[in-house]
């Protein structure tokens, strides 16, 4: 436990240190809520309300992704420095080391999504105290389950300049098959096939249920394939950590 | 914390590590004693960061067994990381943290609580002359503070045996001094130091000295009796044609060995041999000097080569993350 707490203090003083990458994480997501919300919210109506509200679980969806699985890559970073070396021969489980890096990756992901909770009544949303509360659930669900995403690959790589690239090339895809800028309902059969094997589907659905009070995944279904994921790529990444180098 | 168990500090026993095709260790046996500085030298390439890594828990055997204070290396790597120290050669703290926030952190890393890991920071800045720069982020501190900072790091928890890898790679002589100066002290409060240098002054202040080469330890002793293994001396020749010059050397029976200062022969009368090689080389000699052995010498006694970098590169990407 004190192993587990070690690396999240550690992870977050880092983050305060560099403040910079806290700011540089807004930019995407209030560029897809104010320029592609505002632009075709103009034009178009879902969902009975507009386009900019409809969009907004899924830009938080977002910034969840790609806050928490660049937090990851400070694992990849660590170890291109060695860093990594002396938190791994310190006396604390491999264990502790991957929930807390999973657990590290999720709060300082939730901090960028949190300060975009605060331009809700800027943006004309009002919700109720039960949904902001079932919304903040669903958003630590959906950090951790991205967090741990993160932490599992992140901790198979060597390298920051190819994570990233990789990272990406599946990050985006996962964004954009997970029906955070559009309602998967109305959308291709393939594509909701493929939204099936998205966990960023199921995150955003059960945000923009939280929020707006209708889903396209049974909430249940949602609930038990996030806790699935969680489970697996933690216990990916705990058996990578532990692996270490003889492998 | 409890006691780590009475007996040797290390000790390992026909201890083998393979990579792949390679072999890296071949059946080491080795013992060091507790209180004991101890000094692995050997060129690149010869083995000593593998052993290095293995005994600091970092790397598995392939074969053999080793104890470090009495723990296996295997089976046991939670006891001994919990009672040792390790300085790397790369550094190994967060450059955008403070000083004080690395040494307090990696106190929490050690499971002291947040008051304990605070207190043995101070502690810590205090000894290592690092208190006027505690605020300071890592990354603009000088190259002697962030080693200085690295022992802090290592000294954290408090620990029985210290592992220093080539620590002081790229120092200045002063910043050197300084960091040796805190290593002393751990020893002379009881600690056990296990180190790897490619420095000769400083493998000579260690109690005992291991020359490892090809996966084997060579020659282990204190520094004066590994000199004494030369005998004599060490002639220094530098001539105008020194390839020519060692040709005709090795056809009278020396064995010269080529240095960026010139050809060095070992000698068990050098007093007596370098008149006459002076009057009998071929070519013209601009100088020449006779010195006591170093370990260098030593190392070139034994294995007919020389101990620095040439003769060797370090096996490749076989050191990753710790298991």
């Amino acid at each position: 436990m004190k192993g587990m707490l070690a690396v999240i203090v550690l992870d977050l003083k880092r983050l305060w240190a560099d403040r910079i990458r806290l700011i540089s994480s807004l930019i995407q997501p209030l560029l897809y809520l104010f320029v592609l919300g505002s632009g075709l919210g103009a034009s178009s109506v879902l969902g009975g309300r507009g386009y900019l509200h409809y969009i907004f679980p899924g830009v938080i969806g977002l910034s969840l992704l790609f806050s928490s699985v660049f937090a990851a890559m400070l694992i990849v970073f660590d170890r291109q420095i060695g860093f990594l070396k002396a938190v791994l021969v310190a006396p604390v489980s491999r264990t502790a080391i991957a929930f807390g890096k999973v657990l590290s990756g999720a709060l300082q992901a939730s901090i960028p999504a949190l300060i975009l909770l605060l331009l809700m009544p800027v943006l004309g949303l009002h919700i109720s105290l039960l949904r902001l509360l079932a919304l903040l659930g669903t958003m630590a669900l959906a950090a951790i389950t991205f967090s741990a995403l993160g932490v599992a690959t992140a901790a198979r790589f060597r390298s920051t300049i190819v994570f990233p690239i990789i990272s990406n090339a599946v990050l985006l895809p996962m964004f954009f098959l997970s029906g955070a800028l559009f309602p998967l309902a109305n959308a291709p059969h393939w594509l909701r096939l493929l939204a099936h094997l998205d966990p960023v589907a199921y995150a955003v659905d059960l945000m923009r249920g939280a929020m707006l009070g209708k889903t396209f995944f049974p909430p249940l279904l949602s609930l038990a394939v996030l806790v699935g994921f969680i489970i697996v790529l933690t216990w990916l990444a705990t058996r990578v950590f532990a692996s270490g180098e003889d492998t | 914390m409890s006691l780590s168990p009475a007996g040797p500090a290390i000790e390992t026993l026909g201890l083998h590590k393979r990579y792949g095709q390679v072999q890296a260790l071949h059946g080491i046996d080795l013992s060091v004693r507790r209180g004991e500085m101890f000094a692995l030298l050997g060129p690149n390439g010869a083995g000593k960061t593998t052993l290095f890594s293995i005994l600091s828990t970092l790397l598995k055997p392939s074969a053999g067994t080793a104890q470090v204070l009495g723990f296996d290396v295997v089976r046991q790597r939670a006891e001994i990381r919990q009672r040792m120290g390790i300085v790397f050669q790369e550094p190994a703290l967060e450059q955008k943290l403070s000083v004080r926030d690395n040494l307090r952190l990696m106190g929490l890393f050690y499971g002291l609580s947040f008051r304990a890991a605070r207190e043995r920071s101070e502690i810590l800045l205090d000894k290592l002359g690092l208190k006027d720069v505690a605020k300071r982020e890592t990354q603009k501190l000088s190259g002697g503070q962030k080693r200085r900072l690295e022992l802090g790091r290592s000294m954290v928890a408090q620990p029985e045996i210290l592992f220093l890898d080539e620590a002081t790679l790229g120092l200045d002589v002063d910043a050197r001094r300084n960091f040796w100066a805190e290593v002393r002290d751990f020893v002379h409060a009881g600690g056990t130091v296990f180190m790897t240098t490619h420095y000769m002054e400083e493998a000579e202040v260690a109690d005992r000295i291991a020359l490892i080469d090809g996966g084997q330890i060579i020659a282990l002793d204190t520094p004066k009796q590994l000199q004494s293994l030369v005998g004599g001396g060490v002639i220094l020749l530098a001539t105008e044609d020194d390839v020519r010059a060692a040709a005709w050397l090795r056809e009278q029976g020396y064995t010269p060995e080529a240095s960026e200062r010139g050809l060095l022969l070992v000698n068990n009368d050098p007093a007596t041999v370098l008149p006459a090689l002076l009057g009998a080389m071929p070519v013209k000699t601009l100088r020449a000097e006779v010195h006591e052995p170093s370990l260098e010498d030593v190392f070139l006694k034994l294995t007919g080569r020389g101990l620095d970098t040439r003769f060797g590169q370090p096996p490749q990407d076989l050191h990753g993350d710790p298991q």
